[in-house]
């Protein structure tokens, strides 16, 4: 009886959390246009219409682009800082990881307004185009990524067996080989978390991106975004099915790398 | 003798001591060199562009020009506190804040239980579906809800073909509205920080409690409640600034009419250009947001601390 009610509570909290994508999945599959229940048919040409609306396909292409760059530098920045928190003990380390995680603290909307004025300052200051640039996006993006790469590696850095890597170096491996032979492919799956979560992150924001794009260009978030403003119809839904279906893919196949429900 | 081995020994010493200085300074110029990027990238894309803002909410705005003026004043924050139509969005936004985080805290708990006990085989799988809308995106969740809630959605059609309602119920643009979205988009945060913390509490410690003749919600309130509680605390917090600054789910539930702080900020900037005021606002947003999540940590640890 108790077990019952318990499973029955998880239940309705799973259902409370899946219910609005599984109505957005429905309604990408109407015959009219007006997203009225019970619909009067079925149809699958919302999704042929989306490639007719410039705006979600360049949204896509963008915050793709956005997205696995932002994901390149953050690694690459991300995954030596971890190192350097796990491993070494210095006077203001705990500053250190504090200051690399603020971006995960600090609200989208302040990071969108505080990165806005400062690209208005530097523009005086230097004389040069920079807000509303491409590399003005992707500078945001890329430290919106940093926190959970450097979260994740060193979590995946904490129970790390130290003496391997000495046995490589009495082996004669140099400092560089020995990182790439042996300290990276035990920390690969913090590595492909961080670089999942960072993409996700990147890929989905829509606060900080708000005020950082520049006229006539747009991030799909926000293309989504500006049209439900306007109107919910069987177009959006489908786009909205497109995402869910791409993000869900990207998570099957982190998976097979790396157990999701270990690193959440 | 004695004497010229104390000398050498002094001498090794000192030599070991120096060997070691310079091998810590070498971990600590390599420590420097890797923290080096990331440091920088965090520290001139975000902490000065903070400090700017900061240095902005204490300027002047000249409405009739649209124009900021460099100022020193604290024009801005007053003007906030003493218009009732800001401290009403920001009252709103806190009550708002609230009740996702308790609706998130009843619907989470029995969920992250399960996950965290279940023997399935297909835990993974359902820990995925928890995770899957996380990363999906606010604004498609939103439009999820908008097919459930319009005047012709999925609720209203249902209720008035069951004959329980006449008319349609308003629920786009409530209050309501926005914070069945946004408890909806931050359950899974929730989940997933009591789910980890539960994992940790050995099933023994609640046999022991059932046991010695403890009935369910006994155990619950003294065993796993406050074995719990480090995640319960770590789920509150979350959840709690999430929902001080959503943005899409009052946006696109709440309409135009329905303000929060996120949006009233954008408008600021967005909408009248008012730099000042707008940075202004975000600051006293991200205050409030870290003082009550400060303040519940504290009140909490003392609390429960034997």
């Amino acid at each position: 009886m108790g077990r019952w009610a318990l499973n029955g509570a998880a239940g309705l909290a799973l259902g409370f959390i899946l219910l609005p994508l599984i109505f957005v999945t429905w309604l990408a599959f109407f015959r009219q246009e007006i997203p009225s229940f019970p619909p009067e048919g079925y149809s699958l040409r919302w999704f042929a219409a989306i490639a007719d609306e410039r705006k979600f396909v360049d949204g896509f292409f963008l915050s793709l682009r956005l997205g696995v760059l932002a994901t390149l530098i953050g690694l690459a920045v991300g995954v030596p800082a971890a190192l350097c928190l796990a491993r070494f003990r210095f006077p203001g380390r705990e500053t250190l990881g504090s200051l690399l995680l603020l971006p995960l603290v600090v609200p989208g909307v302040v990071l969108g307004t505080s990165m806005y004025v400062f690209h208005v300052e530097a523009e005086h200051a230097l004389d040069m185009d920079i807000l509303g640039t491409f590399l003005a996006l992707l500078a945001g993006h890329s430290i919106v990524v940093i926190p959970w790469v450097v979260r994740l590696v060193t979590a995946s850095l904490a129970g790390f067996d130290r003496t391997v890597e000495e046995a490589a170096q009495n082996l004669g491996a140099n400092p560089w080989v020995t990182f790439f032979r042996v300290t990276l492919p035990m920390i690969r799956p913090g590595i492909v978390a961080g670089a999942l979560f960072g993409f996700v992150t990147s890929f989905g924001n829509l606060e900080m991106s708000l005020f950082l794009v520049g006229p006539g260009r747009t991030t799909l978030p926000i293309a989504i975004l500006q049209y439900l403003e306007w109107r919910i119809d069987p177009t959006i839904a489908a786009v909205s099915v497109l995402q869910i279906l791409l993000i869900g893919g990207a998570m099957l196949v982190t998976d097979r790398f790396v157990k999701i429900s270990r690193v959440v | 003798m004695t004497l010229t081995t104390t000398a050498r020994g002094n001498i090794s010493a000192l030599a070991a001591q120096r060997i070691a200085t310079e091998e810590r300074g070498g971990a600590r110029l390599t420590a420097a060199s890797l923290s080096a990027p990331a440091t920088i990238l965090v520290a001139i894309g975000l902490l000065i562009p903070l400090v700017i803002l900061f240095r902005y909410s204490l300027n002047e705005f000249v409405a009739q020009r649209k124009m900021m003026v460099e100022a020193v004043t604290l024009a801005n924050y007053v003007k906030f506190f003493t218009d009732p139509y800001y401290t009403n969005v920001l009252f709103r936004t806190l009550r708002v804040a609230i009740t996702v985080t308790a609706i998130c805290l009843v619907m989470g708990f029995p969920l992250a239980y399960v996950l965290a006990r279940t023997q399935s085989r297909f835990k993974n799988l359902l820990i995925m579906l928890v995770v899957l809308p996380l990363f999906v995106g606010n604004a498609v969740r939103a439009a999820g809800w908008m097919t459930l809630f319009g005047s012709k959605g999925a609720i209203n059609a249902t209720l008035m073909g069951l004959g329980l309602i006449s008319e349609p119920l308003e629920i786009m643009y409530t209050e309501t509205a926005v914070i069945i979205g946004i408890a909806a988009v931050n359950l899974p945060f929730m989940v997933l920080s009591l789910q980890s913390v539960i994992e940790g509490i050995g099933r023994d410690v609640e046999e022991a409690a059932f046991s010695l003749g403890a009935n369910p919600a006994a155990m619950f309130r003294r065993v796993l409640w406050p074995l719990a509680l480090p995640g319960v605390l770590a789920g509150t917090i979350l959840t709690f600034i999430l929902g001080m600054n959503a943005y899409a789910t009052p946006v696109l539930l709440g309409g135009p009419q329905f303000q929060m702080m996120g949006p009233l900020v954008y408008g600021q900037f967005a909408g009248v250009s008012n730099w000042p005021f707008g940075a202004a606002i975000s600051f006293v947003l991200m205050t409030a947001t870290l003082l009550l999540s400060v303040t519940a940590n504290l009140i909490v640890q003392r609390r429960y601390r034997r």
